[in-house]
């Protein structure tokens, strides 16, 4: 809670948290506050300008570009969060354990993530959707375990430094079970830092998402993406050389305010990072006193 | 003047600077305007597209597969492949055979066999003689070399023998005088024995033919150059000297890159004609055999029944498509051939006209009173996928499109034959009994069903049967037409002719089936 306090205060925070309120509006109800279907083909106006009918106009078979900018934000998200979800399942409990197994499981860990570290998002998503099928599914499972390792070191190296602490030491000492000083000890302290990788990773992973569905990965058309429709208008530059500038808009502000939210979570969360403030608010006194 | 001029010969030593010709201020001026004039008037000229021999086509087209005819494995390979070799004959604009390396060819009373006359004093590129041995070796490479993927087209001849320097005896199994149309094309294309006897499969990278040009460099996945091939027949109409040839661009930068001058030459679609005609680029449209078109699986649902089928013909908006995803370039088309071509049948224009009721009733005359579900798979999201689920949709056929990476469609599509529907283009054959074959044989690539037809069989033979030139030939070829489109699932949807932008490369000849550089200057 007091982290969360921590976070509002900070402006750019709040910034944050307002344009992802938005987008989680959206997500949820973007479909329902598209002025039209999001697959219906005026067929007599393709690739039309802004207009009152269309504000954002309309795309190379006829369909409303806002529509399909609202009803596609769910997809773009969802799948986003779907790669994270994957990514935390697999990073954070093994993060967890390889900082309490002895070293061979620790190098075998170590090992692992260092490999699907060196992969390359887009290509290994390509090869499992073109091994196992293309599709969303698919391809956020190979999205979220090529993220995984991010989670995997996150934890890791939090768990590490509790793990040598006096306060575990002593729990241990007095008989906790590993588990009983994971739940109490460890996991409240990782938990923060779990969050600023999960919404680091969550703009990651859109723009990931928005890359495999630019290639004809993942969500399949005419449903609509936003990487699927920065896609497409690139082939009608000539007609429409602002299209995509709203998908990408969109894709910014997302991913931008998951960075600032990471950066505030990461500063609200960090002791040292809340003290430069009362020692402030001390110097300052202090410098009143000696004007004084 | 003259005496100042005089002054100086007359004292050619004089060692004062002073010039023999007194340039006065006005002389200055007017030495400076015609210098200007003078290179403002060359300048014009080069600007005006004054053409010259000499100078380089850098073409981005496509890379080919491979650049061995026989083990070519794609249809659209031919273009580029006739870039170094030629076919033993060639096909006018009807998609009739005419000469090209043979001058003439007879077939016997009987129809079984044929002798190719070959022109005099052929050369291959590197110089050696192109005559009557080589044709025969060539020929007889891509009937049993292995991995020939020619050898099936050639599976009617039974013997070839070169007869003195000039022609070529070919024995058949039966009549079929397919041949000479067959030659024109990659089955028809003589590569050098030279070559192959010597280590055929360096053929995929250094072609061995007598075509226009000949590769000097071949960087696989990037681009090819080639020079002007001085043994080359038709030489002296050969007005570059060089050719390079690279993939297509990306259709988003493609204007873009002729503008910037990195190709001269570059093939774009109907969306971005309106950018390179803004661009000041000349935009030239070529007709092409090349059909759009829909490969239906006959053995798999939903269309295992024929009702889904018919409905699926008219209910599709041919013309719609043709204005939305190509910008109304080309013609609606319900046949394989084009318009002119001999094998088309007038009797077919219209014959699946868009009618969504008469697709609606087809449907419900057959039971199916829900909706009617599927696949349809396509190798890349393009418009005319989405226009036609939408069309069918409110027909009744509701399918949902699955993207297949390009690397697999071949595999899936023509190998495996595990799409129910497949968003496909025709790009036409040389032999109309061939393209018969791959759209419609038993074995066809683009008959995913593999599914034939006795009557279909039976015509084919027929046509076969008949001399090209023979004047009831082309309504014998035209009723297996109608046969294949009234009694196969496969549907057409338009022909779709080659959108090329220039810059400062003259006019194009055009030409459906092989495009030609004869005549062809730069500026």
């Amino acid at each position: 809670m007091r982290t969360l306090k921590a976070l509002w205060a900070q402006p750019a925070s709040r910034f944050a948290f307002a344009i992802l309120s938005v987008i989680a509006f959206l997500v949820v109800f973007g479909g329902a506050v598209a002025p039209y279907d999001p697959l219906r083909q005026f067929s007599d106006e393709v690739l039309q300008g802004p207009s009152a009918k269309h504000l954002l106009g309309t795309d190379y078979v006829g369909r409303d570009v806002l529509s399909r900018l609202l009803a596609g934000t769910r997809l773009s998200v969802v799948g986003a969060l779907e790669a994270v979800v994957i990514a935390a399942v697999l990073g954070v409990p093994s993060g967890l354990a390889s900082a309490w197994m002895g070293r061979i499981g620790e190098w075998v860990s170590l090992r692992i993530a260092d490999t699907l570290i060196i992969l390359p998002f887009t290509v290994f998503a390509i090869a499992v959707a073109g091994t196992i099928g293309n599709g969303l599914q698919q391809a956020m499972v190979a999205v979220g375990v090529l993220i995984s390792p991010m989670f995997f070191r996150v934890t890791r190296a939090v768990a590490l430094g509790l793990r040598r602490t006096q306060y575990v030491e002593a729990a241990e000492l007095m008989g906790a079970t590993q588990w009983w000083t994971l739940r109490k000890h460890i996991w409240s302290k990782v938990l923060p830092n779990v969050a600023v990788a999960a919404a680091q990773a969550t703009g990651a992973s859109l723009l990931v998402v928005a890359s495999l569905s630019f290639l004809g990965i993942g969500v399949q058309p005419p449903t609509p993406t936003w990487g699927g429709m920065l896609s497409a208008d690139l082939g009608y530059l000539a007609q429409q050389s602002w299209a995509p500038i709203f998908p990408a808009l969109l894709m910014m502000a997302t991913v931008g305010s998951l960075n600032i939210l990471a950066d505030g979570i990461r500063d609200a969360g960090s002791p040292r990072r809340r003290r430069p403030g009362l020692v402030a608010r001390l110097h300052r006194k202090e410098t009143i006193d000696v004007a004084a | 003047m003259a005496n100042k001029a005089l002054t100086r010969t007359d004292n050619p030593t004089a060692s004062s600077p002073t010039p023999a010709v007194a340039m006065t201020r006005r002389g200055l001026l007017g030495i400076s305007l015609g210098a200007a004039a003078a290179f403002a008037l060359a300048a014009c000229g080069s600007e005006s597209g004054a053409s010259a021999a000499g100078g380089r086509i850098t073409w981005a087209w496509q890379l080919p597969t491979t650049w061995d005819p026989v083990t070519s494995s794609a249809g659209s390979d031919v273009q580029m492949l006739a870039l170094v070799y030629e076919g033993i004959t060639g096909l006018d604009e009807k998609g009739n055979p005419v000469p090209w390396l043979a001058e003439k060819w007879t077939y016997d009373p009987a129809g079984t066999q044929v002798t190719f006359t070959l022109k005099k004093d052929l050369r291959f590129s590197d110089g050696t003689p192109l005559d009557a041995t080589a044709v025969a070796k060539s020929i007889e490479r891509g009937r049993t070399a292995d991995g020939s993927l020619i050898a099936p087209q050639m599976i009617g001849i039974t013997t070839v023998t070169a007869s003195g320097d000039l022609d070529v005896v070919l024995d058949l199994a039966e009549v079929d005088y397919q041949i000479p149309a067959l030659f024109a094309g990659k089955t028809g294309m003589v590569v050098n024995p030279a070559a192959f006897e010597k280590d055929p499969a360096s053929l995929a990278t250094a072609p061995a033919g007598s075509g226009p040009f000949s590769l000097t460099t071949f960087v696989e996945n990037d681009h090819a150059e080639l020079v002007k091939n001085s043994h080359f027949q038709l030489a002296e109409d050969i007005q570059v000297d060089e050719f390079h040839l690279y993939p297509q661009p990306d259709p988003a930068t493609a204007v873009a890159s002729v503008q910037s001058g990195q190709y001269n030459v570059a093939r774009i679609s109907g969306a971005q004609v309106e950018q390179a005609e803004q661009a000041g680029l000349d935009v030239q449209i070529l007709d092409s055999m090349f059909v759009s078109c829909l490969d239906v699986h006959a053995g798999m649902k939903p269309f295992d029944d024929p009702a889904v089928v018919e409905a699926l013909k008219y209910g599709i908006d041919r013309e719609k498509i043709k204005k939305v995803a190509n910008f109304d370039i080309g013609d609606v088309n319900y046949q394989p051939f084009p318009k002119g071509y001999v094998g088309y049948n007038p009797e077919l224009e219209g014959i699946y006209d868009y009618d969504p009721e008469k697709a609606k009733q087809v449907l419900a005359e057959a039971g199916h009173t829900g909706t009617v579900k599927g696949e349809f798979t396509s190798a890349q999201p393009v418009a005319a996928v989405e226009l036609i689920q939408a069309q069918l949709k409110e027909v009744g056929i509701e399918l949902t499109i699955k993207s297949i990476p390009a690397t697999q469609h071949t595999q899936l599509v023509y190998i495996e034959h595990s799409q129910a529907l497949t968003y496909d283009g025709f790009a036409g054959r040389e032999s109309p009994v061939q393209a018969f074959q791959v759209l419609f044989g038993k074995e066809g690539l683009m008959n995913p069903g593999r599914r034939t037809d006795p009557a279909l069989e039976a015509q084919l033979k027929k046509v076969r049967a008949t001399p090209t030139d023979d004047p009831a030939y082309p309504a014998i070829l035209q009723e297996a037409t109608k046969i294949a489109i009234t009694s196969f699932p496969n549907t057409f949807l338009y022909n779709a002719p080659r959108i090329i932008v220039r810059k400062k490369v003259s006019e194009l000849p055009a030409s459906p089936s092989l495009q030609r550089f004869e005549g062809v200057t730069t500026s």
